[in-house]
């Protein structure tokens, strides 16, 4: 990975683009509407596609970017209207039809069998067809080129295919489940946030993949919300709102200011850098000193009260093992962790959160918050045994706190919602409520924007900045550069497990930070 | 459970819009809609009564009571196992166990020392049990398998497959007597259930067990106890089955090697019945004590009708087959609902 690769990442010029739609239809959605038990999801929608062409779907949470994208992969059955697929007689109404017709679907979860191989993952779409995928069938097909060549085509080259799928990284399992464009015939490609969970450095290997596939004549539907690789990838860019299509705009002739004000429908608020904010003199909230836990070695670094830091990397640099070692998460090799100027042993959570130190999740479905329990009771599910009497809940007590929480925090749903039903921008709301109900000095978050859309996001820089003013430390892990110099005041560069630079957000850019996460060759 | 019922329910349910909260009793209307281990309850009872003129009587009653105590009180240990994400298929054996021992050691002299006994047995053996899920990260069905098998073999080397007769005089009293009409058992599975709900429902540790139940990475997360509150639960079970050992000998008069055996079974199906998700973090007690009556009803109704063992056990099968099918039809409705 190269410097010059990262500075492509921005709109391509129209030289090796073409006027929009310049191959022929490949699939048309005709008065699309799909309707939910008491949600009308997606209205009247008429969009079509052309070969060769990278369509983006944008759209804040719950525009029906994700249900459109269903439709089309014939998951699920239009409501009213019909998609049919250049070539195919019948309208899309189930997946074996979208089989036949070629369309395929990349999910923003991997699809990926842990127990199956990586080479077996690789051809996991064959069994449809009853079709053997194991290792000794493949290479009596002469099948094994086929799954190295898929697998370099998205960077998972040095992966040995007779390896468990288990053993990779989230990062890699995405780029596993790309792997099998490769293999699977196909006409349609849609990429449903299949870059949400992924660094920057995956999406150029994305961007690669797309690039082929449209010199083979794929149309390529890339539903996002990110601005920046939607403009990296596509030709044409239709946004949705509140199950409308509102625009279909030409990439080339828009920017992505025009594009957000479209997706939240009025003119987004610039936001205003954290306030300068420094306790100087002061003992640092927290301190760590030498520390090496997971990919990490050797991390070194102090945030002093009402100071946000961000903590900045690829995949694997070992950002978020040093945000779970200093919360009591997970437990570091070696190192000290320093808590107002102390030095503590944090060998869980709960050990973390009696020293006032709070971590919010990155994988918000699993550890975030409980599925099956409402709001109100998620939100108090860390103050819980504050909120009683000799182990008796005081209701009271327990719906003053969560109403308030609500009200501060501006959640959608009431106490009664399931946590569960909410848009992802919603439930990491709840997540955030839920820690800082706890009032803890200092504050963790991974990815604390993670696969959530412009208006939430914007929320929680808010939320972030407001602690930041309340005195508290927050530590940030992020991998978007962006986010990092928008969100903080400071900004620690790990790679390779080692703090390697440190900006001050102020007088550093977006490039200075991926130059710094990309190592020497970037010099 | 008639029209008119249904329709002060919801009269209720508008009364008090979006008054409850978290814990509480639902609404009747809502209440109503995942009540329908109540509604087979219900009809099962119209059709005993109308097949079987001896159900009705205050002595058939009294007796189905008798019966279907001890096994309530199991289930309600089942169901707080359950609703951690485990499940205990220990429960008969321990019983037993703690039966025979309570009525065996000391020779079976105080009642007061036998409870201890009970007592004790149950929550060792479910302490065990615990500590081996939580600490050691074992699966609860294994675990429980092989206390299951341990604890059914000491039954047998202690009595030597000979029922065990307590020596002191008072020991019956407890099992056999009646307080306002209703056996003194009868009244203890209701005060133990009640105690039940008002501890998941109410208590930080109840909502800890449904969260782990739940999520337990994000009990984990949040910084619950997780394997401490684990081994709460697992002895909290055992003490109850200890206590439904002690009650069981007190009700015969005797301890048989048999005592407790295929509980799990029973127990395991009354909480299903009730609604409790078998994966845990979700269901109600009272669901739990519903499910054991309707076992109680129909395993009675069954030898009033003189239906052969055999065909008895096909008919709580079935009985089982089918209320699990109507708790999914019930569940889809309730969310087509918005």
């Amino acid at each position: 990975m190269s410097s010059p690769e990262i500075e492509e990442v921005q709109p391509v010029d129209d030289v090796d683009r073409g006027s929009p739609g310049p191959g022929t239809v490949a699939f048309s959605a005709r008065g699309v509407a799909k309707s939910y038990p008491g949600v009308q999801a997606l209205t009247g929608l008429d969009l079509d596609g052309y070969a060769g062409e990278v369509l983006a779907i944008c759209g804040a949470n719950g525009a029906g970017k994700s249900t459109f994208a269903r439709l089309l992969a014939g998951q699920e059955a239009p409501s009213a209207g019909e998609i049919r697929i250049a070539g195919h007689p019948e309208p899309l109404r189930d997946p074996a039809g979208a089989e036949r017709a070629g369309v395929l679907l990349m999910h923003q979860e991997p699809l990926v069998i842990d127990d199956f191989t990586v080479g077996e993952n690789v051809w996991l779409y064959r069994l449809r067809a009853g079709r053997d995928i194991r290792a000794w069938s493949r290479a009596g097909r002469g099948d094994d080129e086929r799954t190295r060549r898929a697998l370099r085509e998205v960077g998972l080259g040095h992966v040995p295919p007779e390896g468990p799928a288990a053993d990779l990284a989230p990062g890699q399992r995405q780029m596993l489940a790309l792997s099998r464009a490769g293999v699977t015939r196909h006409g349609v490609l849609i990429l449903d946030e299949t870059t949400a969970s992924t660094s920057e450095e995956h999406f150029l290997r994305v961007r690669e993949m797309v690039r082929a596939e449209q010199a083979a004549g794929t149309a390529v539907v890339f539903v996002s919300h990110r601005m920046p690789e939607v403009f990296a990838l596509s030709d044409r860019i239709a946004v949705l709102r509140g199950g409308r299509l509102v625009a279909t705009l030409d990439t080339a002739r828009t920017t992505p200011d025009e594009v957000t004000t479209l997706m939240i429908g009025d003119a987004v608020r610039a936001l205003q850098r954290p306030p300068a904010h420094r306790a100087a003199g002061r003992v640092p909230a927290l301190a760590v000193r030498g520390l090496a836990a997971g990919s990490a070695t050797d991390v070194s670094f102090e945030v002093a009260a009402g100071e946000v830091v961000g903590l900045y990397g690829l995949v694997g640099s070992g950002r978020s093992s040093v945000a779970r070692a200093v919360s009591g998460q997970a437990q570091p090799r070696a190192g000290v962790v320093e808590v107002n100027g102390a030095a503590v042993r944090m060998p869980s959570p709960r050990a973390a959160l009696r020293r006032s130190v709070a971590y919010l999740t990155e994988d918000r479905r699993r550890e975030g918050f409980v599925a099956d329990f409402t709001n109100a009771e998620n939100l108090s599910l860390v103050t819980l045994s504050r909120l009683a009497t000799a182990g008796v809940v005081r209701r009271a007590a327990e719906r003053a706190q969560v109403d308030e929480l609500i009200s501060r925090f501006q959640i959608s749903g009431g106490p009664r919602t399931p946590t569960r039903t909410l848009s992802g921008g919603n439930q990491q709301k709840v997540c955030l409520a839920t820690w800082l109900a706890a009032e803890p000095e200092v504050i963790v978050l991974d990815e604390p924007t993670k696969g959530i859309d412009v208006g939430a996001r914007l929320n929680i820089y808010q939320i972030v900045h407001g602690l930041s003013q309340r005195d508290k430390a927050v530590l940030v892990v992020t991998s978007e550069a962006e986010e990092a110099l928008l969100l903080c005041h400071r900004v620690l560069v790990l790679r390779d497990g080692q703090l390697v630079a440190e900006f001050d957000s102020t007088h550093a850019s977006t490039e200075d930070l991926m130059r710094a996460a990309l190592a020497e060759e970037a010099a | 459970m008639t029209a008119t019922d249904r329709a002060a329910a919801d009269a209720v349910a508008e009364e008090q819009p979006a008054k409850r909260f978290s814990g509480a009793l639902p609404s009747g209307a809502q209440w109503l809609r995942h009540q329908y281990p109540l509604l087979i309850l219900v009809a099962l009872l119209i059709f005993a009564s109308l097949t079987s003129d001896a159900f009705l009587t205050g002595r058939n009653l009294e007796n189905l009571v008798l019966q279907t105590s001890v096994a309530g009180i199991v289930a309600l240990a089942q169901f707080i196992v359950v609703i951690s994400g485990g499940i205990d298929i220990s429960v008969g054996s321990v019983l037993g166990l703690s039966c025979v021992l309570s009525a065996g050691l000391f020779s079976g002299t105080s009642v007061l020392l036998a409870v201890v006994v009970a007592l004790a047995v149950g929550a060792l053996l479910g302490t065990t049990n615990g500590l081996l899920i939580a600490f050691r990260g074992l699966e609860p069905f294994i675990v429980t398998l092989g206390m299951l098998a341990l604890g059914r073999g000491l039954v047998y080397a202690y009595t030597e497959g000979v029922p065990v007769r307590p020596a002191a005089p008072g020991f019956t009293a407890v099992g056999t007597a009646t307080f306002a009409g209703v056996p003194v058992i009868g009244w203890i599975w209701i005060l133990l259930a009640v105690g039940m709900a008002f501890l998941l429902r109410r208590t930080v540790f109840g909502r800890r067990v449904l969260a782990i139940g739940s999520r337990r990475e994000a009990a984990q997360a949040a910084g619950i106890p997780v394997r401490t509150t684990l081994v709460v639960v697992y002895c909290l079970a055992g003490l109850l089955v200890g206590l439904g050992g002690f009650l069981l000998a007190s009700r015969v008069g005797a301890a048989t090697p048999t005592a407790g055996m295929n509980f799990e079974l029973d127990a395991i199906a009354a909480v299903v019945i009730g609604g409790t998700r078998l994966r845990g973090g979700q269901g109600r007690v009272f669901g739990a004590v519903v499910g054991t009556v309707i076992f109680g009803v129909i395993t009675n109704l069954l030898v009033l009708l003189n239906v052969s063992t055999f065909l008895q056990d096909a008919f709580r099968g079935a009985l089982i087959l089918i209320a699990v099918t109507l708790a999914t039809l019930g569940r889809k409705k309730a969310r087509e609902t918005p």
